[in-house]
């Protein structure tokens, strides 16, 4: 089986600092995929590289087993394959649209007919629990944690195979992190995603990914099974960012 | 058009705002309703030259008994038709021009900053002298040098605008979703650059309306017997000493209108763009 995605020896420089200083690493197809490491390792440029949003200096990158362009036929079939739910998903939604119109224009894209693509997106959104009068209403009149659920219908809308959430807990309360956790892998299992899941979080990486990744300053310091790699980490790094978790324990 | 009301209700909402609205509104009036009320333009009366203002003629008369008021209201009526007809195309051409140059990037991106850097290397009214040696006067060739000189202004502001979209997330949404660039361009970034675009506008109005009167003052304008208010200041200018009311009126008239247009402008951008309001 071919990998989602496969990164062989990537480099990126920004100035004299290395962003990523030869990463290479193989997400398995289905499952979750999880990336951690603190702000400045490099995951959130290995997330624009592997979205095509920044170049590799060196290296290369294959989705679904292809290496993708940057010319128009290139972005389809990246679009097709692969999207991404950004760190501040509000900012993802154009200001000026109506959440209706961002909608269809993913199914012009895809060549849908227009009562298609609504059809499909009312699924979605009951499936996220949102109510589909959402369509009417523009990005800023919609809550935070709706806007994420929005963000996500739209790329779920593209009916990708691999979705990215880069941070995807970031700025919510504890208890919607938990339903936005417990929805993606719902969504991921019911829709054979393969989802990677990007976060200096480490509990959100250890509850809900299968395998992991650890970064810093651009390279990739320890991976593997997710459970096995956080309850007994071989490197010293990924033994400092275990402890540098503070504990919170459920009162019985 | 709910916006459109807003806009309205929040620019009245302050002096300024009121105030330009006003003299904008009275300049418009004067413009249309003058041909009404007052004979032809060029309608000569020897035998009433120099008039003072009186009852028949409310601004006088001019050296060869033409009716002032009547002139003057020709006059700000080509002022504005111009100056909308120059800002509107300059604009969006501009806009557009800029968008792409900020989208697109690379080699069009250069090229297209450097004829704005060439054309904003000459000082407007020697550019305007040298394209009207070339070209000679007339509306449609005004109209096309201005517009020619205007086009930077706005390229320029919405070059920067959509630089600074370029990397917002919701635009990378939508090339990653693999959105036709043309409908990014137009659904994406010009709602975006909008603003800023149109209160440049209305800034700029008042400065192609004396530009315009600048350019007829110096007689590379409209030429006689139609009538500018640059050539009204002027023509009243030379007999100055029989009568000073035509110089007086039309120059009361281009200030009018230009203070008009600045507070409204000033206001608009306070209203639309209130992150570029200093303190006050």
């Amino acid at each position: 089986m071919t990998a989602a995605i496969s990164v062989d020896n990537a480099f990126v420089r920004f100035g004299d600092t290395a962003a990523l200083n030869g990463v290479s690493l193989e997400v398995p197809q289905g499952g979750c995929f999880g990336i951690v490491g603190e702000s400045g390792s490099g995951k959130t440029t290995l997330m624009r590289a592997v979205l095509g949003l920044q170049k590799l200096e060196k290296g290369e990158i294959r989705i679904a087993g292809r290496v993708l362009g940057t010319d128009r036929g290139g972005l389809k079939q990246r679009a097709s394959i692969i999207q991404p739910i950004f760190q501040d998903p509000a900012a993802s939604l154009s200001p000026r649209c109506r959440i209706g119109m961002l909608m269809d224009e993913v199914g012009t894209v895809l060549g849908e007919a227009r009562e298609e693509t609504r059809g499909r997106l009312n699924g979605l959104l009951r499936r996220l629990g949102i109510d589909p009068g959402v369509v009417d209403k523009y990005p800023h009149e919609v809550s935070g944690g709706q806007a994420r659920r929005v963000a996500i219908a739209r790329a779920l809308l593209m009916r990708p195979s691999i979705i990215v959430a880069d941070e995807p807990t970031a700025g919510l309360d504890v208890s919607v992190q938990g339903d936005l956790l417990n929805l993606l892998q719902d969504l991921r299992q019911a829709e054979n995603i393969t989802l990677v899941v990007i976060s200096h979080n480490l509990a959100v990486v250890r509850l809900i990914a299968e395998d992991a990744i650890v970064m810093r300053q651009g390279v990739v310091v320890e991976g593997g099974e997710a459970g096995a790699l956080f309850s007994a980490p071989g490197e010293p790094y990924t033994q400092e960012l275990l402890a540098s978790w503070p504990h919170i324990s459920v009162r019985q | 058009m709910k916006a459109l009301v807003g806009t309205l209700r929040r620019i009245c909402s302050e002096r300024d705002g009121r105030l330009g609205l006003l003299f904008s509104v009275v300049v418009v009036l004067f413009a249309l309703v003058g041909p009404l009320v007052s004979p032809s333009p060029n309608a000569i009366d020897v035998k009433a030259r120099f008039e003072p203002p009186s009852v028949t003629h409310l601004f006088g008369t001019d050296n060869i008994g033409r009716d002032l008021m009547a002139r003057t209201s020709a006059g700000t009526r080509y002022a504005l038709v111009l100056a909308v007809t120059i800002v509107l195309i300059s604009s969006i051409v501009g806009s557009l021009i800029g968008i792409s140059a900020g989208v697109l990037g690379g080699w069009y991106d250069r090229a297209v900053t450097a004829i704005f850097d060439i054309i904003n290397a000459f000082p407007p009214l020697i550019l305007a002298f040298a394209l009207i040696a070339l070209y000679g006067t007339g509306p449609v060739t005004f109209i096309l040098l201005i517009t020619v000189v205007f086009i930077p202004q706005f390229g320029r502001m919405a070059r920067a605008r959509a630089q600074a979209l370029r990397s917002q997330s919701f635009i990378e949404a939508e090339r990653l979703l693999a959105v036709h660039p043309v409908t990014i361009a137009l659904r994406h970034f010009l709602p975006n650059v909008a603003g800023p675009v149109i209160v440049l506008a209305s800034m700029n109005l008042p400065v192609v309306i004396t530009f315009e009167a600048s350019l007829s003052f110096l007689g590379f304008g409209v030429q006689p017997p139609k009538s500018s208010l640059g050539t009204l200041i002027k023509d009243g200018f030379v007999s100055i000493n029989q009568s000073w009311w035509p110089t007086v009126s039309a120059a009361i008239v281009l200030a009018i209108a230009t203070l008009g247009a600045t507070l409204l402008g000033e206001a608009l951008r306070r209203v639309i763009d209130p992150k570029t309001t200093g303190v006050r």
